[in-house]
């Protein structure tokens, strides 16, 4: 039953969908069908959120309990759940300062804590890479060699300094790099990956709907 | 200003000869440090081309009719607010000037509303637009596939409100808006993959034309759909936003940052160059000791 059951929604859910995919019966039961498989997937979304906010409560909050090590961390994310989330749900009638809207809480922390420490964490990924870049970008064999001699081709030419760099070595340079290594060789690999993986997609949807892929339902 | 870039050019190689000399990578960051901050302290106006993909976008937005529907995404994070926010806010420029009645989504629940609720009501505001009547914010939605999807049968079924939780049916601009049938361009700016989706689903099944804002990172896979078509033009990373905000001609963040960002690029360039050489010179010696 625990397996039966999933198997067939998924495989009722991808065929209505398929079908109206290709047949596009806008108005046949199938048709009508459509919207509201696609009502359910985000209310189903919309639970697999709770249940990550309630897994992290249950996680932190047993490592807290247990007095493990580290426990101080476990309680700043704990709070910080908390504090984003309460006055986000309680209704803004109640005071201008819970909901979502400019002025409110959840507002005010996001673009003054959140956003400005994500960014920060994000901008120090520019000291690693300088510092990866001289210790250890080595030309050891033909492939390197190319990586490299293309990374900072590239590189030079997304800025204004290297485009008159290049430039100056010659006008047509900077033209060459867009057609032959982004438009060119980048673009031929990219559209590889991309069908590679759509065809990947493809099959392991299929696999799916038939019920021969069970690792969606943990087994 | 030319002396004192050129100075700080030249710090960076006493700091990164420090760096070899004492293998403290501190000076590396150091330097960095040094090529981010001072251009935003003392701003260099380089001269640069405009790409070729941005070109396209904003020619394509251009040549839309006035007061035509636009749905403009913020897809992005917070933590790539530098790259992202610049190409949102010169969209909006650009949109407002030309009457565009716009809505904005996003599919990213963790700040994606707020910073489309910040920006364009921020923009709207120097352009006398309102809320409801020029523009809306329809916030986000779980599960992206099936929003993008079911937004191709009806917007109101899959956003019954806005993010403020005004009923759509109460706003005057969704009112001729039901399906991606009545959108006449897509802007979507995003720091995901979220751009594949909206080629495969959106434009693939629905015929929208869609530009986008990508980071530089994500730019060269999306050089496929901008080759066969599908893709109405791209900005791609802080370059594309300082080539659009040239174009639209309002020169903000991103011209800005491109200084910074060339600084970084040409440190990083020059220690993967300094870093090389310092390995065959020494792979050289120990050949030679190894003769010995």
């Amino acid at each position: 039953m625990k397996t039966t059951v999933p198997i067939i929604i998924a495989f009722c859910s991808g065929f209505i969908m398929i079908i109206t995919f290709f047949l596009n019966p806008e108005r046949g039961f199938i048709g009508r069908l459509e919207p509201e498989v696609l009502n359910w997937v985000t209310i189903v979304g919309g639970f697999t959120l709770l249940l990550g906010v309630v897994s992290i409560v249950r996680i932190n909050y047993g490592a807290i309990k247990r007095k493990s090590e580290n426990r101080g961390y476990k309680l700043a994310t704990l709070i910080a759940v908390f504090a984003m989330a309460i006055p986000a749900m309680l209704p803004t009638g109640m005071s201008p300062l819970l909901g979502t809207q400019p002025g409110s809480i959840y507002d005010w922390l996001f673009n003054n804590l959140d956003a400005p420490m994500m960014s920060t964490m994000f901008a120090m990924l520019a000291f690693y890479i300088a510092s990866a870049a001289f210790r250890a970008f080595r030309a050891r064999n033909t492939e390197a060699t190319l990586l490299l001699t293309t990374a900072v081709l590239v590189m030079l030419w997304r800025i204004p300094m290297g485009e008159i760099f290049l430039n100056s070595i010659h006008h047509s340079l900077p033209g060459m790099i867009n057609t032959y290594v982004m438009s060119g060789a980048n673009m031929a690999v990219q559209r590889g990956i991309i069908i590679g993986a759509a065809l990947g997609a493809a099959a392991m949807s299929l696999r799916i709907l038939l019920g021969i892929e069970r690792t969606y339902m943990g087994k | 200003m030319i002396l004192a870039y050129g100075l700080l050019i030249i710090a960076g190689i006493v700091l990164l000869y420090l760096a070899f000399k004492t293998g403290d990578r501190r000076y590396i960051y150091l330097a960095v440090a040094f090529y981010v901050i001072f251009p935003v302290l003392i701003t260099l106006n380089l001269p640069a081309e405009i790409s070729p993909e941005v070109r396209q976008l904003y020619e394509a937005v251009d040549s839309l009719p006035d007061s035509s529907v636009v749905l403009l995404t913020f897809d992005y994070y917070p933590s790539t607010l530098a790259e992202t926010e610049p190409m949102s806010r010169a969209a909006l420029h650009h949109l407002f000037r030309k009457n565009c009645r716009i809505f904005t989504m996003t599919t990213i629940p963790l700040g994606g509303p707020s910073i489309a609720e910040r920006v364009t009501r921020e923009l709207a505001g120097q352009y006398g637009k309102v809320y409801g009547v020029d523009y809306v914010n329809l916030g986000y939605k779980a599960n992206y596939v099936a929003v993008l999807k079911g937004m191709g049968s009806s917007i109101e079924s899959i956003y019954p409100a806005d993010n403020t939780g005004t009923s759509l049916d109460k706003l005057p601009i969704m009112k001729d808006i039901r399906n991606y049938g009545d959108v006449d361009f897509i802007f979507a700016v995003s720091d995901n993959s979220i751009i594949d989706y909206w080629m495969s689903i959106v434009n693939a099944q629905y015929g929208i034309k869609i530009g986008t804002g990508v980071t530089a990172v994500m730019a060269p896979r999306y050089y496929a759909y901008l080759s066969s078509g599908q893709m109405t033009g791209m900005l791609g990373g802080m370059k594309g936003a300082a080539d659009y905000e040239k174009l639209v001609g309002k020169p903000a963040l991103a011209a800005k940052g491109m200084a910074a960002q060339s600084l970084v690029h040409l440190f990083i360039i020059l220690s993967v160059i300094a870093g090389n050489l310092i390995f065959f010179i020494e792979k050289r010696s120990r050949r030679r000791e190894g003769h010995r």
